[in-house]
Parts: C-alpha cells; structure tokens; sequence
C-alpha cells in the first residue's frame, strides 16, 4: 500500500530561492486500490510519481511505501529492491535506445534475474495482447509514439509489480487503444497491484469512475 | 545464458567506453611499471652479488710489479709483486691470495676496454684476497706492504659495500615511487574513462537505476569491461617491455660475471631472445612481470567500481 503523511519534497533552488514542488501532502491508498491523479499542468502530478517511484525522496513527513518506510537512511539496496516492485510509465516513455522492444519489455525481468524462456514467453505475450507482436525485434526509433507508449506501459506491468504509476499513459493512444490499456489497469488492481495514473483525458475518468486525487500548486486540495 | 541477459541491458558498453584509447594508456603505463620494475630487480639482483663476492675480498694493486721491492722481507722475493705476496701469505686470517694473470686481467677490463687485450698497457698486479670472515688487519701490514712496495693500493671491499647497499635500496624506493606513480596515472585514466562511458550512457543508468537495477549490478557491469580493457593494455604493454628487457639484460650480463659477448644487433637480439626461452632470465623477474596485467585489472576493475558507486550516488 502507499501512505503519505504530511510529505513535503523541494525541487532544487530556482531563481535564487528554493522551489517548494510538493508541500503537505497526505494521502493512503490500500493495496489494489486505483487513484486517478488529476490537476492542471504544473500541480505538482509528476512530482507526486517521482516520489512515490522513489526517483526522489520526502523531505519532511512520513512516507510508507509497500511496508517500508522511506527515509534518507534507508539502505539503497533495500530502495533498488522497492523499485523492483513499482513500475511507473513516463510521459517520455524511456525506452533503452539501443534495445528492442522485446528486450525492452524484457528489461525488468531480466533485472530479476528470471529464467530466460520465461522472459521469452512472458515478453511475447504480451506484445502481441498490446498490438505490437510484429514489432518485437523493432527498435524504439523506428515505432510511432503511441507504439513506443504502449512498449512502455508493457514494461510496466510485465513483471506484475505491486504499484504502476502512470504518467499521462494514454496520451499518445487512439481512443480504443487507451480503453484497452485502462481495463487491463483496472484488471490488475483486482489482482491486488495498486494504480495510479496521472491525466489530463476527463473523458477517460469519466468512462473510468475510480477515486481521484486532486494536486493545485503542489498541494493536495481533495482526495475523493 | 547469464551473459546473454548482461549484454541485453541497454548499456553496450562495447560502445560506450573508450576502448582502444583505454587498451593504449593502460599498455603505456604497463610497459613503464615493467622496465622499472626489471631497473629495480637488476639493480637489486646485481648489488647482491657483488656484496656477496665482496664481503670477505680484499683487492691488492701493486704498481711496477716486476721491479725490485725496495725492503724485501723475504730475499726470495725479487719483484715487488711477489714482495707483497709473501707478506700476504703471513696473514694469520687468510685463506687465499691469488695474483691475475694476463687472461683474467684482459677479461676483467673487457667490459670497459674490449677485448683488445692489455698487454701494452702499464697495468698493476692485481692480487685478490680472500680473508676469514671478520678479518682485520694488522696495525702495521700496510705501513710493511708500503716500504716494500710503494704505492700499493690495499681495497677492503667490506667498505663499498655497505655504499652498494644504500644505492641499491635508494634505487628500490625510487623504483617503488615511480611505480606507485605509474598507478595513479593509470588510476586516473581508468577513472576518466569511467567517466566517459557513464556520461554516454547517462540516460540508459537512469532508466536501468528507475526499473531497480542495483548499485552493484551496475558497477559490475562497468568493472568487468573495464577490468578486461586493462587486462589487455597490462599485458600488452608488459609483452612490448619484454624485449628491451632482455636486451638489456643481456648487456649487463658482463657486469655480474658472465662471460657475454655480441658483435651485432641481430645476434644480441637473437641470444637475448633465446636466454628468455632456455630459463636464463630470473624466474622472480617473469612473475614480478606476469604480476603487471593481473595488477592493472584488479586496478582496472576497482577503480570502475568506486568510480560508478559514486556517480550512482547522485540518483536516491
């Protein structure tokens, strides 16, 4: 599960003086919970996904992230092994250049060090489920930017982590496509993993109603 | 298997370090740790063999030997050369006195004369003694061997070899400094290649750190490559060392006792070859040179590893 209490996280110095990105923030969300992330452009969304994806850590508050509480002292083995867990989705999607998209998918299943015909059969499952099973040996460059949304959204939840956080995950998707990716989120918080994705797509959240919460100037105006 | 999953992470660092320019300076510094390192043990192996022939030698030089000793102590004695001889045979601490003849005295200047022969040369007799050991000598015996002979040169070789024994530490220490040195340079380059490699794989480290790739498993991928770059440049280098070692070695060859002598190029390269081939180099001179690659990978892949540690430390 993730818990928050009072989290403040400060961005570096900006123009002479420190930014504050996040401020007070609380929040829980139970395990195979799903929480849409909604605020305008600058609310502090991807701030919010960074910390809970521990790309950055709180600098005040409480922070409680799968049983393991998140303090600057906490052994950077032990975050290597949360991040395992928790998948997040970038709006810029990262793919590994050099890689193909089934390495790319790959990619954190190897890092487990899983067998690898599993990674094999696991890898080319699911490509071929997003729409991608033709362009497994393709490289990133060569896919358009809703296909390289999808290589991203399936490394994400090809090792079944216990949290995804998404970040605009359906920005470059047609309407079915972002459909077909947010039923199987919803399908895997029924399989206990926690979502929660950040968008601007109000007709998304309607189609999907799910609790949401909501960021305004890096603070949390409502959790509903 | 495991290899195919190393290699199928993003960071080819195949790609990403600088391997040729890495081999090369690693290769430099390793040939520089070499010559040094054969400096210091030829220095070393040469200062105790002449210690160990001096410590117990006395050296007797008796100008004009065949004219007549002006006191003879002995009126068998005619020449000044055999004057000091009887006087050395009264010794109660000798063991042996022995006068070079013509062929030893040519073979002992050949190193510095050639083998021209010196037998128009004005040359003292040289007599070597051979003490007990702890021998002194008589209060008196020079001021006897003088007044028979004047102008004999009595060198107890215990003197110099202490002053042997200090040039040849000072050159082990400053051979140490310098191979201290020579690794820190190649630290250095080692680092900066690191450094290199991670500012071209920036982006990948931190897609790899975000999907929970362990600190080590990132610094192990780096050490690994960079550990068998170095291994090659150490070996290289210490391959390319080898041949101006042996040369060398065979040079000096004269100046511990052995009877070595090249008219050309072509044959000292071929009898130095071949001294390496028939086990006439030191075997503690080819394992302290076999040690050089080994000492550059663990170098190579230490440094790797603290260098990635560090820059991982920037991502939480």
């Amino acid at each position: 599960m993730i818990r928050l209490e009072k989290v403040t996280w400060q961005h570096g110095p900006s123009a002479g003086r420190e930014r504050e990105t996040l401020a007070n923030i609380s929040f829980a969300v139970p395990q195979g919970g799903f929480r849409w992330l909604l605020g305008p452009s600058g609310a502090g969304k991807s701030s919010l996904l960074r910390l809970l994806h521990l790309e950055a850590l709180p600098r005040s508050g409480t922070c409680e992230l799968l049983g393991t509480s998140i303090t600057p002292h906490v052994k950077r083995s032990a975050l290597a092994r949360l991040r395992q867990r928790i998948s997040m989705v970038h709006q810029d999607y990262r793919l590994m250049p050099t890689l193909s998209i089934a390495d790319n998918v790959g990619l954190p299943l190897r890092l487990q060090k899983r067998d690898e015909d599993e990674v094999a059969q696991e890898v080319s499952t699911l490509l071929t489920w997003m729409g991608l099973g033709a362009r497994q040996s393709s490289c990133p460059a060569e896919l358009s930017g809703g296909e390289q949304q999808r290589t991203a959204i399936a490394r994400a939840v090809v090792s079944r982590p216990a949290i995804i956080l998404a970040d605009e995950p359906t920005n470059a998707l047609d309407e079915a496509q972002a459909v077909r990716v947010l039923t199987m989120l919803r399908e895997l918080t029924a399989m206990g993993t926690t979502v929660i994705v950040a968008t601007h797509n109000d007709a998304l959240v309607r189609r999907y109603p799910a609790p949401a919460l909501h960021l305004e100037h890096g603070k949390l105006i409502g959790d509903e | 298997m495991s290899s195919r999953k190393q290699a199928r992470d993003g960071l080819a660092l195949a790609h990403a370090l600088p391997d040729r320019s890495l081999i090369a300076m690693v290769a430099a510094m390793s040939l520089l740790a070499a010559l040094t390192f054969a400096g210091a043990f030829g220095a070393r192996e040469l200062s105790a063999r002449w210690a160990r022939g001096a410590a117990n030698l006395m050296t007797v030089q008796v100008p004009d030997p065949e004219k007549p000793a002006i006191v003879p102590s002995d009126s068998a004695a005619a020449s000044r050369a055999d004057a000091v001889l009887s006087l050395l045979q009264t010794l109660p601490s000798l063991r042996r006195a022995h006068r070079l003849d013509t062929q030893e005295l040519d073979r002992l200047l050949a190193p510095w004369l050639g083998n021209t022969g010196t037998s128009a040369l004005p040359l003292p007799a040289v007599v070597e003694v051979d003490l007990t050991s702890g021998a002194t000598l008589p209060d008196t015996f020079v001021t006897t061997v003088q007044s028979e002979a004047p102008g004999t040169l009595i060198e107890r070789n215990d003197d110099w070899r202490e002053q042997l024994h200090a040039i040849a530490r000072s050159l082990l220490v400053c051979a140490a400094l310098a191979i201290t040195l020579v690794g820190g340079i190649a630290a250095a380059v080692i680092g900066m290649a690191t450094r290199l490699g991670l500012g071209a794989r920036r982006d990948s480290l931190i897609i790899l750190h975000g999907l929970g790739a362990p600190d080590g498993y990132v610094a192990g991928r780096f050490a690994r490559r960079v550990a068998l770059l170095a291994f090659g440049g150490g070996a290289l280098g210490t391959i390319l060392a080898v041949l101006p070692i042996a040369v060398v070695s065979r040079l000096m060859a004269p100046l511990s006792g052995a009877a070595v002598s090249h008219e050309t190029w072509p044959s000292l390269l071929r009898d130095s070859l071949h001294s390496l081939t028939i086990g006439g180099t030191s075997t503690d001179l080819l394992i302290g040179l076999g040690c050089i690659p080994l000492i550059m990978t663990i170098l190579g892949w230490g440094t790797a590893q603290t260098i990635v540690r560090i820059w991982l430390r920037r991502l939480p």
